[in-house]
């Protein structure tokens, strides 16, 4: 919304790893149903609350994402550090891709704090590339870098810094510094947590290039129950609000409201996933204001270290249809 | 000239002028009305305000029809796809599952004897006696 991604045009489809979320070692995990909730885990202190960016995920993670054409990935791990994969993509409406993305990440961690950097890259085909470096500068600092090419041309190269301290967390963002052209963005967020389940923080966006100069503020502010939380971002550039609840262990469900004043558009969704353990297979799927209805499923082949996903996007108001079929082996 | 004015059956006398009962006439008259056009007439005798409101509704309820008909078709439409991709293939996962286990529930009890039906069932013989000395 406010943030650099959504101002560089990404969200969480362009989202360079698709298929898994990037950086779960940072990011706190979801309520679940076996372990207490997060923020009851320190006995009497409040927990730190994460990144600004995972507010919104434990609703999007129940929606399922959008597939299209053909797709194998297949992954393989040389060792605990080293992870590769390829990626076949025969699409319909792009042109078809080989991806080749590699991991340096300490996979056997002992605990979220380790010492080695992770590093992220993935080349394109067609010459693209997708750089991420992660580096923990100390205990309760962290550093990132992203680097995105489009063929020759870099379209992002981004700098965060974030500081993860008791009960808050601050971040610092500059997005494509450009000496020649005068031209910055620099985010900042701020994420507190107020009292047990309850966060409020900000962001605040200041964009400069040689003509223009502007600032955007967006507060943002999360509650959590057992299970179930809310979320929600408010500013000038619009509304985005969220909430997602654990009905049993099967079942979760997602509603999603967004509304921005740039588009002007709102929109309104509701998601839900079903996993079914024992029939090795997770079902997501997701109706729009927008009359688009999708349904992904996921089935994990199991003797094979393989996992089969097939899904159907349909815009009943455009009658158009969108289908997918991807494999994942290793 | 004069003649032909003579010869013609409107120029004569009235007595020589076909009578009104005659079926020339009458059937001219009757080929210029269908049944319709004289049913049509019959409404002639309502009040204007009763004809234009009976118009009203009738020119409503067809396009009310209408409308119901092709909503009915889309709504049908996209109830139907919905339903076959949001929740047809989890209707499916499941009842294979279930089928799945029916299936290894009946061969334990071909396998094991009719007590085993169930996974944890009981052992189902009794246990021995206690030997007394």
């Amino acid at each position: 919304m406010g943030s650099v991604l959504a101002l560089a045009g990404a969200g969480r489809q362009n989202w360079p790893f698709s298929s898994d979320t990037p950086h779960p070692q940072w990011d706190t995990p979801l309520p679940h149903w076996d372990t207490p909730p997060r923020w009851e885990r320190r006995d009497g202190r409040l927990p730190n609350p994460g990144s600004f960016h995972a507010l919104h995920h434990s609703c999007k993670d129940v929606f399922p994402q959008q597939i299209e054409g053909v797709k194998m990935i297949v992954n393989k791990t040389l060792s605990s550090f080293f992870k590769a994969s390829h990626t076949f993509h025969l699409s319909a409406v792009s042109p078809s891709q080989y991806r080749f993305h590699v991991e340096h990440r300490q996979s056997d961690s002992h605990g979220k704090d380790t010492d080695s950097p992770v590093l992220i890259g993935e080349m394109d085909s067609s010459g693209s590339l997708n750089a991420h470096s992660l580096l923990h500068l100390s205990e309760r600092i962290r550093a990132k870098a992203v680097f995105q090419t489009q063929q020759a041309q870099f379209m992002t190269w981004q700098f965060e810094t974030e500081y993860r301290g008791n009960d808050f967390t601050a971040a610092v963002t500059m997005a494509n510094p450009d000496v020649l052209r005068e031209s910055v963005i620099l985010v900042a967020h701020f994420l507190q947590s107020v009292c047990s389940g309850l966060v409020l923080g900000g962001e605040l966006v200041y964009h400069r290039g040689r003509h223009e100069e502007g600032g955007i503020l967006t507060l943002a502010g999360q509650y959590s129950g057992p299970n179930w939380v809310a979320t929600l971002n408010a500013g000038k550039g619009g509304a985005h609000a969220s909430y997602y609840h654990r009905a049993n262990k099967q079942i979760q469900v997602g509603v999603e409201f967004e509304a921005s004043t740039r588009t002007q558009e709102t929109t309104a969704s509701f998601g839900y996933q079903m996993e079914l353990p024992e029939a090795n297979m997770v079902f997501r799927g997701m109706v729009n204001s927008r009359c688009i209805i999708g349904g992904v499923l996921e089935k994990s082949l199991s003797p094979l270290p393989a996992t089969l996903l097939m899904g159907a996007f349909v815009n009943h108001r455009g009658d158009k249809l969108q289908v997918g079929l991807g494999i994942n082996v290793g | 000239m004069a003649g032909i004015e003579e010869l013609s059956p409107a120029a004569g006398p009235v007595e020589t002028r076909p009578p009104e009962g005659e079926i020339d006439e009458d059937e001219d008259e009757e080929l210029d009305e269908t049944i319709l056009e004289r049913l049509w007439g019959l409404t002639e005798m309502f009040p204007d305000t009763l004809r234009s409101a009976a118009e009203v509704t009738a020119s409503g309820s067809v396009t009310v029809a209408k409308k119901l008909y092709s909503f009915s078709r889309a709504a049908l439409w996209v109830g139907t796809t919905s339903f076959m991709i949001l929740v047809l293939p989890v209707v499916f996962e499941t009842e294979r599952l279930q089928l799945e286990q029916q299936q290894l529930q009946q061969q334990r009890q071909i396998l094991l004897g009719p007590n085993a039906g169930m996974s944890g069932g009981m052992p189902g013989l009794m246990p021995p006696a206690p030997v007394k000395m």
